[in-house]
Order: structure tokens, then C-alpha cells, then sequence
């Protein structure tokens, strides 16, 4: 797009592009948050959140390693190694590490992380205000819906409640199937029944807590 | 948020509550709706050998918005024809209630339902009824 990289001028592709550092105008892998020549911190660049963290872009992840990288990476952008910098590279520090936290955020819950992953292979997001058109799904909502609206004890709200719960752990494990074998439709569904699954959830703790008082 | 006043009304006084045996005859069923955002709603019509819509209700389970919408339509189609009450139209509803837009959605999914069940009755009325050899 500039005018001043006929240095690269081979025809040569990179899968990962470089551009100029900002500050000695070396070319930088344009993921590295640092420079390779004189380690001035880098805008960040796009990049999903996988990227950030420096991990591979798969549904099943290790937690113990995401907090591990996390933790490197939230020292290495620390406010504390930029006190006595320039107010560009503080700036550059603090969107770093807003990017980081909301990267970590995402990837550590799996509704959200399988909707990252999505996004990363394309697989555009949904709209949410969308009626819904799967017929089963919608019947399950109204039926369960009903049967909370009807528990008059705690005790049947907690059963409810011990019930989706489980509908949870058996969707969460159904994601991680659909995405080893790279069915993005069917993780689209299973992201869709999550979602409702956790506004069910919610809706049966509301009521066990006024159920209680 | 300022919520108007017809639309408060109809949320804490929501009209005609409950359901119909949707397997009965003349009684036309429309289910739509949002799970994934804690919406569903379910909205029934009771049609006369006329076509005359004589009865309606709904359940619905969602925000404020989308009771008040749902409310307000089955007060809307009672004694209209089925074609009269299929062209209620969401901005119509949004217009009534005074909808803040981030809620014009609740309206697009009272219509949705209203249009759900007017198609479910007409599909029911073009099988053979019941019990009879389909041919
Ligand atoms: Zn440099």
C-alpha cells in the first residue's frame, strides 16, 4: 500500500507479513509485539485472540498453560517496565495488555472460546435477535421454561437447575467433538444451545435465590 | 429508559395469558423465538369455520418487551380474519408501544408469531382431518 517497501520487491510472499518498526524502521514479524532489532514494543496488530496468547487455535486447551502464558505476557506488557518510558510506548504497553485481558477473558470460558474460534476460522457470528428457525430448540426453551415457571419448591428449581447443568458439561463436551472433526455447522448449533442453556441457568438461580428468601 | 405507558400497562397487566390445545381443530400454534437470548414465545389462535380469529393467547418468556409485544398482538387479532391479522406489521407494534430501539426486535418476534400461527392453522386446515384415510 505505502510507496516505501520496494526493499521487498521480489516477489517474494511471507506468510507472515513484516512491516517497519516504528522507531528504527527494521521489519518486524507483524505479530511480535516487540521488535527483533531493538526491542521497542509494537502497536498492536490484529490478530485473534489464540494469537495473542501464543497458542494454537483448537477448542481443547490446557487451562494451566493459557494462565501460564497469560501471566508471561501480562509481565512482559506490566505498566511497571514502562514507568520510565515514553508516553508512545506507555500507550503501546496499555492497549497491549487491555487486548491480553480480553483475550484471556475469552479464551478461558468455553462458550466464548468456542465463538472465538469460530470467528478465527471464519465462521461469521451469528445474529443474535435472529428468530430462531431449529423447531426442536425452540420447544425445548418453551417446555423448560414452563416446567420453571411451575416449580413452586426450591427443590424442584435445584433439579432443574442440577439439570441443565449437566445439558452443560454434555454440550461443552459435544463442542469439543464438532470441532475435532472441524464441523463448524454443527459447533454452530451446539455455541446456539449453549447460549440458551446458560440464560436457562440463569433464570433457575434467580429463582432458587427468591425461592429461598 | 423511559418505557411508555401502554407498554408498562401491558407488562403488568399482560392480556389473555395461557394456551389452547394446539392439537384442536381451529386452533392455529406459532412458536418463535430467540433461546439463545432467553426469548420464546408461543402465541395461539382460535379460528372460526369462518376464519374469523375469536380467540387468542400467548406465553411468552422474555424481557418486559417482549410480553408487552405479545400482549398487545393477540388483543390486536381478535375478531380480524386471518388475512386482515397477518398484515400486522412490526413497526405498527413498535409504534403502539413506544419501543426504544435496541427492543424494535420484541416487535419483529410478536409478528413472527402471529405470522407463525396464522401459516400453522392454514396447514392444519389443508390436511385431512384426523382419523380420516389421507387420500
Ligand atoms: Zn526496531
Amino acid at each position: 500500500m505505502s510507496s516505501n517497501d520496494n526493499h521487498k520487491g521480489e516477489g517474494h510472499i511471507h506468510t507472515h507479513q513484516d512491516s517497519p518498526c516504528w522507531s528504527c524502521r527494521g521489519s518486524v514479524d507483524q505479530r511480535a509485539p516487540f521488535c527483533h532489532a531493538c526491542g521497542m514494543i509494537q502497536a498492536p496488530r490484529p490478530g485473534d485472540e489464540f494469537q495473542r496468547l501464543g497458542m494454537k487455535a483448537d477448542f481443547d486447551l490446557d487451562p494451566k498453560d493459557l494462565e501460564k502464558r497469560y501471566f508471561a505476557f501480562q509481565r512482559k506488557f506490566h505498566p511497571d517496565r514502562f514507568a520510565t518510558k515514553t508516553s508512545r510506548e506507555k500507550q503501546l504497553s496499555l492497549q497491549h495488555a487491555t487486548d491480553l485481558n480480553e483475550a484471556y477473558d475469552r479464551l478461558k470460558a468455553p462458550l466464548s472460546r468456542a465463538e472465538a474460534l469460530l470467528e478465527s476460522k471464519g465462521a461469521g457470528k451469528q445474529d443474535q435477535a435472529r428468530t430462531e428457525s431449529d423447531p426442536e430448540l425452540l420447544m425445548e426453551a418453551m417446555e423448560s421454561r414452563e416446567a420453571l415457571a411451575d416449580a413452586e419448591t426450591a427443590d424442584e428449581v435445584a433439579k432443574l437447575e442440577a439439570r441443565t447443568r449437566m445439558e452443560v458439561e454434555v454440550s461443552e463436551e459435544a463442542l469439543s467433538v464438532a470441532f475435532a472433526a472441524d464441523d463448524l455447522e454443527g459447533a454452530t448449533n451446539i455455541v446456539t444451545r449453549l447460549k440458551y442453556l446458560l440464560k436457562l441457568l440463569q433464570e433457575t438461580s434467580r429463582k432458587r435465590l427468591s425461592l429461598h428468601n | 429508559m423511559a418505557y411508555s405507558e401502554k407498554l408498562i400497562e401491558h407488562y403488568e397487566n399482560p392480556r389473555n395469558i395461557g394456551s389452547f390445545e394446539k392439537d384442536d381443530a381451529g386452533v392455529g400454534t406459532g412458536l418463535v423465538g430467540a433461546p439463545a437470548c432467553g426469548d420464546v414465545m408461543k402465541l395461539q389462535i382460535k379460528v372460526s369455520p369462518e376464519g374469523i380469529i375469536e380467540d387468542a393467547k400467548f406465553k411468552t418468556f422474555g424481557c418486559g418487551s417482549a410480553i408487552a409485544s405479545s400482549s398487545l398482538v393477540t388483543e390486536w387479532v381478535k375478531g380480524k380474519s386471518l388475512d386482515e391479522a397477518g398484515e400486522i406489521k412490526n413497526t405498527d407494534i413498535a409504534e403502539e408501544l413506544a419501543l426504544p430501539p435496541v427492543k424494535i426486535h420484541c416487535s419483529v418476534l410478536a409478528e413472527d408469531a402471529i405470522k407463525a400461527a396464522i401459516n400453522d392453522y392454514k396447514e392444519k386446515a389443508a390436511a385431512p382431518a384426523k382419523g380420516e384415510a389421507a387420500e
